[in-house]
């Protein structure tokens, strides 16, 4: 049997198993005497469980100068125009149909740029949308059409537009699988763009040609099992560039908890066409004290396989990088809470690197909810590094106008453009108008290697379309 | 063109098979949940010779505190399973599992409250469905009670017991702390739905999506407490990132966006009269000048990707490929289970 019959064999046969198992379950439901849909007389009907959230976001950029050093003090105005930035999104859930109640989700999200004369490459108007998908729901059963994400696992973070099956078994079963055409990424190739090299020498390929979407395609699947004490995944991805292959990868991932205070986990990805790790993580979150959450983690990589295997350089390297390190927060006091972390890396052929930040959160005064948290991080890389302050504050003004400040101190270890130092100071006012309507100030002063100073204003409107107040972060 | 793996579809298809094995042969252990439907709406009641209506004060008293209190008990099923007690009463031992513990809620306030009224159904409706657990899911809560700060500070108490934290999801994985932030990727493959019971695909991609307009940090500049890479003079010390963790940035970026910004911003080697960002000595005019370059791709490909990964005229083969003067560039040990007529490799050894 070819391996594609016996796919197809096999993903029926899961799918008529799991129709099988819940079918049985109402069955035996009825054999009790419990009518599995009746009609509801007395008692009042349950409230349709639709839910729509619909917002939308306007930015207007409304200053940027900067004064590069070094240039005899030219001033350089990079992006003087007032850029207007316009976001929206839709999210309906529990949608009926006409032959199923709660079926049917929507998702949609967008954005769109007004720049005139920005530049005389690149258009005044431009806009993408970033998911715009429809998902009907039945039984263990569900299926996403549309412009969607596969993340975890061997897809990593994978956009296409395409479809998605999935099932779900009531003791945690789970299998989906996808396929679509990628979305391609929109920002790496920019006008004015010349390849270095002499394209004759580009023996197989135009570097010119534009990519063509039916070449550039993805697919995969996940096996899965989880409950709130483990769970686990096999998954595999694979990518194809051009019509030719650019990844295909095994996906391992597990987690479980360690009695009540302590969870450990893994991932894995195999790039099945190397036939090596391209990543691993182990990592253990643990609650020693209802106050104290403690961490530890360790993550390996080797980066070269996270290029595309028609990549010419993922042939050049089988360097890895290896991290371990962990985290902690202890919340001292209701008011206090400690926060560090820590992590060394170990690269192939170079001295050791480190990064690691301690901070401290303070809530001041808890009817003005007023915040301050104090930051020191340090930074050691293979090149150069560099210590870091940063220092915020919170406060609500009014009962519905909130600030914001913060200051970024930075001390590099080299000279960067011949600068040791940078300086950030930012802060915002943001005003609840109404409670499905906001509006935000925001502004920043920088003192950099690249601009002797930089300044920047913005300002943003947020409306819940849907007339509801902000719920949840979008 | 590469070969198809004939042994990648036969795993699958034995994890398949092992996964409807499991499905097919599973059992529901133990006595069947409660039959609410069945006592609320069911029973002929009210008629000559029946039995009264139940309502759900017939069996539970909410004001009662603790949940021994609340539940019914065994000598009230048995006044009317007088012949079938035994057949019927191991249904009170299914208790409604409570992943999150008690919770300090008064009954009695809320079924006073205009809208509820006394009708305990109109929170927990899924005693009517039998899909659905009898207790009501905290979104419930949320349709009145707004409580996005505490959440986004997983200040989960008064309502939850801080005991009963300790051994609930968000205390363990689901907490989204320091941690979760280095691993959610993993946490969102083995609990896809769980995610989704909060969270869009927009909301991943408000920090994953390289393709906006505007970065996360300038769309939520008020977020002080959200540890975002691209915070402060991100602009200076991008390298240095990039340097310390490289696969972190591939998380979001593919290798060309790096060199698409510095082709917009004019600090490229791909554009007019770019310069040449290398040090003295990166590439040696001959064998014995000094030339450091390979040892640094080996350890960072990745860098070297971000300007020459645009096709093969752009990167190292027009010296290392058979023949020309550059040497075999695989690293030590090296081996391709690709045959050397795919394309890829007909770059060098076509």
């Amino acid at each position: 049997m070819a391996s594609r019959d016996r796919l197809a064999v096999s993903l029926l046969l899961l799918a008529v198993l799991v129709v099988r198992a819940s079918s049985a379950s109402a069955q035996a439901l009825e054999r009790r005497g419990v009518p599995v849909s009746s009609s509801v007389e007395s008692a009042p009907p349950p409230s349709d469980r639709l839910e729509l959230v619909a917002r939308g976001e306007t930015y207007l950029q409304l200053f940027r100068r900067a004064l590069l050093p070094g240039q005899n003090g030219a001033l350089i105005e990079s992006q003087e125009a007032a850029p207007l930035h316009q976001y929206i999104g839709l999210d309906a859930r529990d949608i009926d149909t006409p032959w199923r109640k709660d079926s049917v989700d929507l998702e949609l999200s967008a954005w769109g740029r007004a720049w005139p004369g920005r530049s005389e490459k690149e258009p005044d108007f431009d806009g993408d949308v970033q998911t715009a998908s429809l998902r009907y729901h039945q039984g263990p059963f569900w299926v996403r059409f549309g412009r969607q994400q596969a993340t975890g696992g061997a897809a990593r973070y994978a956009r296409f537009d395409g479809i998605m099956l999935g099932a779900e078994q009531a003791l945690g079963w789970s299998a989906t699988g996808y396929a679509g055409f990628t979305v391609l990424p929109r920002w790496d190739q920019r006008p004015g763009y010349h390849h270095l090299g002499n394209a004759a020498d580009s023996l197989l390929r135009d570097p010119q040609a534009q990519p063509t979407r039916s070449g550039n395609w993805v697919s995969g699947g996940r096996l899965g099992y989880g409950t709130t004490a483990l769970s686990a995944s096999a998954s595999v991805h694979e990518e194809r560039d051009a019509s030719l292959l650019s990844h295909r990868s095994l996906g391992l991932d597990g987690r479980a908890a360690l009695g009540d205070r302590a969870t450990a986990g893994g991932s894995a990805l195999v790039e099945l066409d190397a036939r090596r790790l391209a990543n691993a993580r182990l990592w253990l979150d643990s609650t020693p004290h209802p106050a104290l959450d403690v961490s530890a983690e360790f993550f390996r990589v080797e980066p070269a396989l996270l290029l595309s295997r028609q990549s010419v350089l993922s042939v050049f390297s089988t360097a890895n990088y290896d991290e371990l390190g962990g985290s902690a927060t202890w919340r001292a006091l209701r008011e206090l809470r400690l926060e560090g972390n820590g992590y060394l890396e170990l690269y192939d052929g170079s001295r050791p690197g480190a990064r690691g930040e301690v901070a401290a959160r303070l809530l001041v005064d808890q009817k003005q909810q007023t915040l301050l948290r104090v930051a020191y991080a340090r930074v050691l890389a293979p090149d150069n590094g560099y210590h870091s302050v940063r220092l915020s504050l919170s406060r609500r003004l009014q009962p519905r106008l909130t600030s914001t400040l913060e200051a970024y101190g930075y001390f590099y270890d080299r000279p960067i453009a011949g600068y040791v130092t940078s300086s950030v100071y930012a802060g915002t006012l943001s005003y609840q108008a109404l409670d499905a309507l906001n509006v935000m100030f925001g502004g920043s002063l920088a003192h950099t290697p690249y601009a002797a100073f930089d300044a920047e204003a913005l300002l943003r409107v947020s409306y819940a379309l849907d007339g509801a107040p902000r719920r949840t972060s979008w | 063109m590469t070969r198809a793996r004939p042994w990648a579809s036969s795993a699958l298809l034995l994890c398949a098979l092992l996964v409807a094995l499991v499905a097919a042969c599973a059992k529901k252990q133990g006595p069947a949940r409660f039959p609410h439907q069945l006592h609320l709406v069911g029973l002929h009641c009210e008629e000559k010779g029946k039995p009264a209506c139940l309502s759900c004060n017939s069996c539970h008293a909410p004001s009662q505190r603790g949940r021994a209190g609340k539940l019914p008990q065994q000598a009230l099923c048995e006044s009317c399973h007088k012949s079938d007690a035994r057949e019927v009463l191991p249904v009170l031992s299914v208790v409604p599992a409570r992943p999150n513990g008690d919770i300090a809620f008064n009954h009695d306030q809320h079924l006073s409250m205009q809208g509820i009224e006394g009708q305990c159904v109109k929170c927990h409706q899924g005693v009517l469905r039998e899909n659905q657990s009898p207790l009501p899911p905290m979104s419930q809560c949320f349709t009145c009670h707004e409580h996005e700060q505490q959440w986004q500070r997983a200040e989960c108490t008064p309502c939850h017991a801080q005991r009963d934290l300790a051994r609930t999801l968000p205390q363990t994985f689901l907490r989204h702390d320091q941690a979760f932030a280095r691993h959610h990727g993993a946490a969102a493959a083995l609990q896809q739905n769980l995610c989704q019971s909060c969270h869009t695909q927009s909301q991943c991609q408000s920090c994953h999506d390289a393709s906006q307009d505007l970065s996360v940090e300038l769309r939520r500049p008020e977020r002080l407490e959200s540890n975002q890479v691209h915070r402060g003079d991100f602009l200076t010390r991008h390298a240095i990132e990039a340097k310390s963790e490289p696969a972190r940035c591939a998380s979001c970026h593919t290798p060309q966006s790096c060199d698409a910004c510095h082709v917009a911003r004019g600090v490229s080697g791909n554009i007019e009269n770019g310069r040449n960002p290398h040090p003295p000595g990166w590439v040696g005019s001959n064998v014995n000048a000094s030339n450091f370059h390979g040892r640094e791709a080996r350890r960072d490909i990745l860098a070297c990707a971000s300007c020459h990964d645009q096709g093969p005229a752009t990167n190292c083969i027009r010296c290392h490929k058979v023949s020309a003067y550059g040497g075999n560039p695989h690293p030590a040990g090296w081996k391709s289970t690709r045959s050397v007529a795919s394309e890829m490799c007909r770059y060098c050894h076509g």
